[in-house]
């Protein structure tokens, strides 16, 4: 279901939903990715040597019985690579030095001329370690108690906004100190206190990490992966092997599932380093399945504390909310998510008193990163639970005490920045509406109990204030247009988007729209990184930008051929118009040849290139003490889910009946894709609360397969999905739009957890909410025997 | 860590012509040949590197393997190499093993069940199994050819442990045999899954029922439980308690409580002890209540 504002000057094809560009390919199986990709008999495989310890000094390497096996061409390690690798803080080297921080830590790399020489020859390799104590508690590890994992931290480059603690385990702390908790707790008529503990899952793409390198004669690198980030893995890389940025080129096709696993530099570090000792030759690394549990980026896990107060009337005065996050061996990009739980530490709404510690823990845990929601999810999960019972506490409806506390438009935050206009109150209204708030149902059988649930939720694009985008557009002798730009298509549809913008700020059709792909940093323009569901709003930015830049060059070209004022002017599909003479000349016309000059005395213009950049500029810093300033972020999406769900009395299992979502995203490019965003996004959220755990036991994972790492299959997602499109435009958004990538799966679990408290009365710690958990709770509540 | 293959390691793949000629292959290189069916089971495993054998003896296709015949005087017999959605779609399995398509339908995804075989989903042994309840309860008897000739293998004496049955060098099962069922037999499976659909089972109850003058209540019940031991567990409590006493709620509720009694489940990362235990009896009452309600109509 759409509720799409009709605006008579958003033109087309923007607001329509156009298929996927790639659905055809993808769908034939014609679509290349990196593994299809044909690299001759020169190919040599890559396998890599983990650390079998979570944490352990490395007394001796002992390579040579490796190097001498016949087909082995090179063996590495961290001898080989001295520099540091890391987004936001230099915390990493590209294989382990002295120390192995968790179980998979790379300790040495083979390249064979196959396969199976190259697991052999991984056998041949003896390591010497000193096994030390571990840390697998976020919280132990925060403690003075703790051993160091990383002795040296305070020597690590680190970014301005990034706070690490010298002589702690803790990379970056995060306080909010606005007005005054602790006289606004005697006010409160209603206190709630709680503690949750969020696991760490994965994101499990498809498509397993893959990096091909080559190295050249001359130490120009060539790598091809499965990217989020073809421009940050040429940043880093190039910077941890110290050579120029414009020496390494990363090639990026199609993508079969990201969710921030592929963003920054994981595994492709490793194949480029190894393709450097063995010049000339293409170097693959492919992760198998449980090196992609063990060594790819997983969500941290977090430990989480609340405590909030509201007044008789249900006005929250005070939020009280430390986080120990467990960020895993290395938090070179975890660090951010912490960050941002800091900035967004009360949820969508309006404190006056708060006081957070957000603290990014290192833990002998795989390494934590980026994944859809950045930290919301994790942070909500508890937080929406918390809401709940302190509106039961107050007795107050769990939507009303939402509606009347939500950020609106001029609401102060946590930060003490100003909240945009929002469509927040809306969402609330249109998910209650939809999911019947305060109608019960009964139950569809007598074992069964029935509940609803609802949960809230905000994020804004979590990044550098100085994110930047790039783009631009050429079009061809026939009159077609390409885009060239540096973001990456996941599934989620950017580059469909993108040629939508395109074809609406040029003013041609749709069909004449290509996107210049796979991108290749060598040709395509400077973008960022995929993430942070920034792409619509940053990247479609640029494009918009440069498409414009192309149409003001041909209307200023014909401007003069016409001798007409450009005001005149117009491009409508895929011709130039004038509204004055009307004069007409398709593009094709024009673009490549330019127009020749009256009585044969020449010509003028030529190729049209239009050039778009983006970058957001009024993102200022935060004070440390108090997190404090004027801008924290450049805007919030918000939206709102609610759930019906019934929980087996027999065994536990839920089943979601129904879900609900709805979402301000400023403006709907495409609205099956938002859609598909929010249908997609509530499944990966229920898969979360429900099912997803990485078993961890003394840093060692129990379940790193998907025979018992279970995800969601469509059989457990919901017959009936609704989605609702809100539409409040964003000032600096192209036609007003913000991002919904991430959003969707936030405020999910909390809504399912207070659904099932509505249908059994029972709360448990933390997700998921396995049959197993609620079946004990219950139990344990005295509500079955 | 799990270091698991990244694709197979290397393997001879043989393909005999004849039985004796598998079952003496198999002999001669015991240890290091296994016989291969669906192969679903064995490339994981092999990929995992938990088995290592360097032979796979294709016995697909051999004399008896690849059909499903019905006896109205004699009963069924399943192939070995006949998959499972062969084996659930089959007309006189529907009709007359409905107990045995139920469990069948129950494994891991409609995918996988093109592939895989119930045969070798007994002969796996795991005890996890799910069709190797109904298999039991129906009487089942395999067919084996070893390097000795031909024997039976009742199921009832087959499992030893996990992965461990009577089988030995050389033997190579042909096919599954399994009598007519008594009249007006009815049966179900119920399987707890973690998720909806591809799990393993953190328990399994395979229930039937059918009337039986001989008892005292009038009727026989039997349950079979899976995941709760090293072995399918047949609960012969069940079917003492509901033979001889009259058949209601409560004798049904003391039939699940002896089946809670009998197994002793272990902890393990799909399940607690506890919440098996407890769920063991929870499904065994509800499988017999639901058996006891259709055999009542």
């Amino acid at each position: 279901m759409t509720t799409t504002v009709i605006n008579e000057k958003i033109p087309a094809p923007v607001g329509e939903s156009k298929p996927r560009l790639e659905n055809r390919k993808k769908a034939t199986g014609a679509a290349i990715y990196a593994d299809d990709i044909q690299f001759g008999n020169g190919l040599l495989h890559a396998r890599i040597l983990h650390s079998p310890h979570p944490h352990a000094l490395i007394k001796s390497i002992d390579v040579s019985k490796a190097a001498a096996l016949p087909g082995v061409k090179a063996v590495v390690t961290g001898d080989d690579f001295p520099g540091f690798i890391g987004l936001y803080l230099q915390d990493r080297h590209i294989f382990c030095r002295d120390r192995a921080r968790y179980v998979g830590d790379p300790i040495a790399g083979v390249a064979a001329t196959s396969e199976e020489i190259a697991v052999n020859a991984l056998e041949l390799i003896d390591v010497e370690y000193e096994v030390l104590e571990p840390v697998v508690n976020p919280e132990y590890g925060a403690s003075p108690e703790a051993p160091l994992l990383h002795p040296d931290l305070s020597e690590y480059e680190v970014a301005s906004f990034i706070l690490p603690q010298a002589g702690t385990n803790i990379s970056n702390l995060f306080k909010v100190r606005k007005g005054d908790v602790e006289s606004a707790w005697e006010k409160c008529s209603a206190i709630v206190e709680h503690k949750y503990r969020i696991p760490h899952i994965q994101h499990v793409p498809i498509e397993p990490h893959i990096a091909i390198a080559q190295v050249d004669e001359t130490g120009e690198i060539t790598l091809w992966g499965s990217s989020q980030s073809p421009f940050a893995q040429r940043n880093l890389i190039a910077q941890a092997l110290g050579i120029s940025q414009s020496d390494m080129r990363v090639i990026a096709p199609y993508v079969g599932g990201g969710f921030g696993s592929k963003a920054g530099v994981s595994m492709e570090a490793l194949a480029v380093a190894i393709a450097t000792k063995v010049r000339g030759r293409p170097v693959k690394l492919l992760l198998t399945r449980e090196e992609e549990f063990y060594t790819a980026f997983v969500r941290q896990e977090l430990i989480s504390y609340f405590k909030m107060g509201c007044d008789e009337n249900g006005n929250i005065l005070a939020m009280e909310n430390t986080f120990y996050w467990g960020g895993g061996a290395y938090t070179e990009y975890g660090v951010n998510v912490t960050r941002a739980a800091g900035y967004s530490s009360t949820g969508p709404y309006e404190v006056p008193n708060v006081k957070t510690d957000s603290l990014c823990v290192y833990t002998n845990h795989p390494v934590g990163g980026p994944m859809r929601g950045f930290g919301m999810p994790e942070m909500h999960t508890g937080l929406e639970q918390c809401i709940d019972d302190l509106a039961h506490k107050a007795g107050i409806d769990p939507v009303e005490i939402r509606r009347l506390n939500c950020v609106k438009d001029g609401s102060i935050l946590v930060t003490g920045s100003k909240m945009h206009p929002t469509g927040l109150p809306q969402c609330i209204e249109e998910t209650s509406k939809a999911i019947q708030w305060g109608q019960k149902a009964p139950a569809s059988a007598p074992n069964k109990r029935r509940g609803k649930g609802t949960a809230i939720m905000w994020k804004a694009p979590a990044m550098p204030p100085n994110a930047g985008s790039s783009a631009w557009v050429e079009l061809a002798e026939d009159g077609t247009v390409n885009v060239g730009l540096g973001g990456q298509d996941l599934g989620q549809g950017t580059f469909t988007v993108c040629a939508q913008m395109a074809a609406a700020a040029l003013g041609v059709p749709y069909e004449s729209v290509r996107v210049a792909t796979p991108v290749d940093t060598r040709y395509s323009p400077y973008e960022w990184q995929t993430v942070a569901s920034r792409l619509t709003w940053s990247m479609g930015n640029a494009v918009v930008n440069a498409a414009k830049d192309a149409r003001r060059q041909v209307l200023e070209l014909v401007s003069e051929a016409w001798d007409e004022e450009p005001e005149n002017l117009d491009i409508r599909n895929g011709v130039v118009v004038s509204y004055k003479s009307e004069q007409e000349q398709p593009l094709k016309d024009i673009v490549i040849y330019g127009l020749p000059k009256p009585d044969d005395q020449g010509w003028m213009g030529g190729p049209i290139i239009g050039r778009g950049k983006f970058m957001p500029t009024y993102v200022t810093g935060l004070d440390p003490e108090t997190g404090q300033g004027e801008r924290a972020v450049v805007h919030y999406t918000t939206g709102a889910q609610s759930v019906e769900l019934e929980v087996d009395l027999d065994t536990g299992q839920v089943e979601v009946l129904r879900g609900v979502s709805a979402f301000d995203v400023g403006r709907a490019i495409n609205p099956a894709l938002v859609e598909a965003q929010m249908e997609g996004g509530f499944v990966q959220g229920l898969s979360s609360a429900l099912f997803e755990e990485m078993k961890m036991v003394d840093g060692f994972m129990q379940n790193p397969s998907f025979v018992d790492y279970r995800i969601a299959t469509t059989t457990d997602a919901p017959s009936e999905m609704e989605s609702i499109i809100v539409e409040v435009p964003q000032d600096d958004g192209p036609w007003g739009a913000r991002g919904i990538g991430e959003h969707s799966m936030v405020a999910t679990a909390a809504a399912i957890a207070n659904a099932i408290y509505d249908a059994v009365g029972v709360r448990m710690d933390g997700p998921p909410f396995s049959a197993e958990k609620i079946y004990l709770a219950m139990l344990d509540a005295g509500i079955v025997e | 860590m799990q270091e698991a293959h990244p694709s197979l390691p290397e393997f001879d793949y043989i393909k005999p012509k004849t039985l004796a000629e598998a079952s003496q292959f198999l002999a001669d290189h015991a240890g290091k040949a296994r016989p291969l069916l669906g192969g679903t089971d064995i490339f994981v495993r092999m990929r995992d590197g938990v088995w290592k054998d360097k032979y796979l003896v294709d016995v697909k296709g051999l004399n008896g393997t690849n059909e499903i015949a019905f006896d109205p005087t004699k009963g069924l017999t399943i192939g070995a190499a006949m998959t499972m959605n062969q084996v659930s779609a089959h007309p006189d399995v529907k009709e007359h093993y409905a107990v045995l398509a139920d469990a069948v339908d129950k494994v891991a995804s409609y995918q996988l069940r093109s592939r895989a075989t119930t045969v070798g989903n007994i002969c796996n042994a795991s005890p996890a199994g799910d069709t190797i309840g109904a298999c039991i309860l129906l009487g089942g008897v395999l067919n084996v050819h070893g390097v000795d000739g031909v024997r039976q293998e009742p199921l009832s004496s087959f499992f030893k442990g996990p992965g461990s049955t009577a089988l030995k060098p050389g033997d190579v099962v042909t096919s599954l045999e399994l009598p007519l069922p008594p009249k007006g037999m009815l049966g179900k499976y119920l399987k707890l899954g973690r998720n909806k659909s591809s799990d393993l089972s953190i328990i399994g109850v395979t229930v039937v029922g059918f009337p039986d003058e001989s008892a005292a209540s009038g009727y026989r019940m039997k349950l079979v439980l899976a995941s709760v031991a090293p072995v399918p567990l047949v609960v012969d409590k069940v079917e003492e308690i509901l033979s001889t006493k009259p058949i209601a709620e409560e004798s049904i509720a003391e039939a699940a409580q002896a089946a809670m009694d009998t197994c002793a489940p272990i902890d393990d990362v799909r399940a607690s002890a506890r919440y098996r235990k407890i769920m063991v009896r929870n499904l065994s009452q509800k499988a017999l209540t639901e058996i006891w309600n259709e055999l009542g109509r």
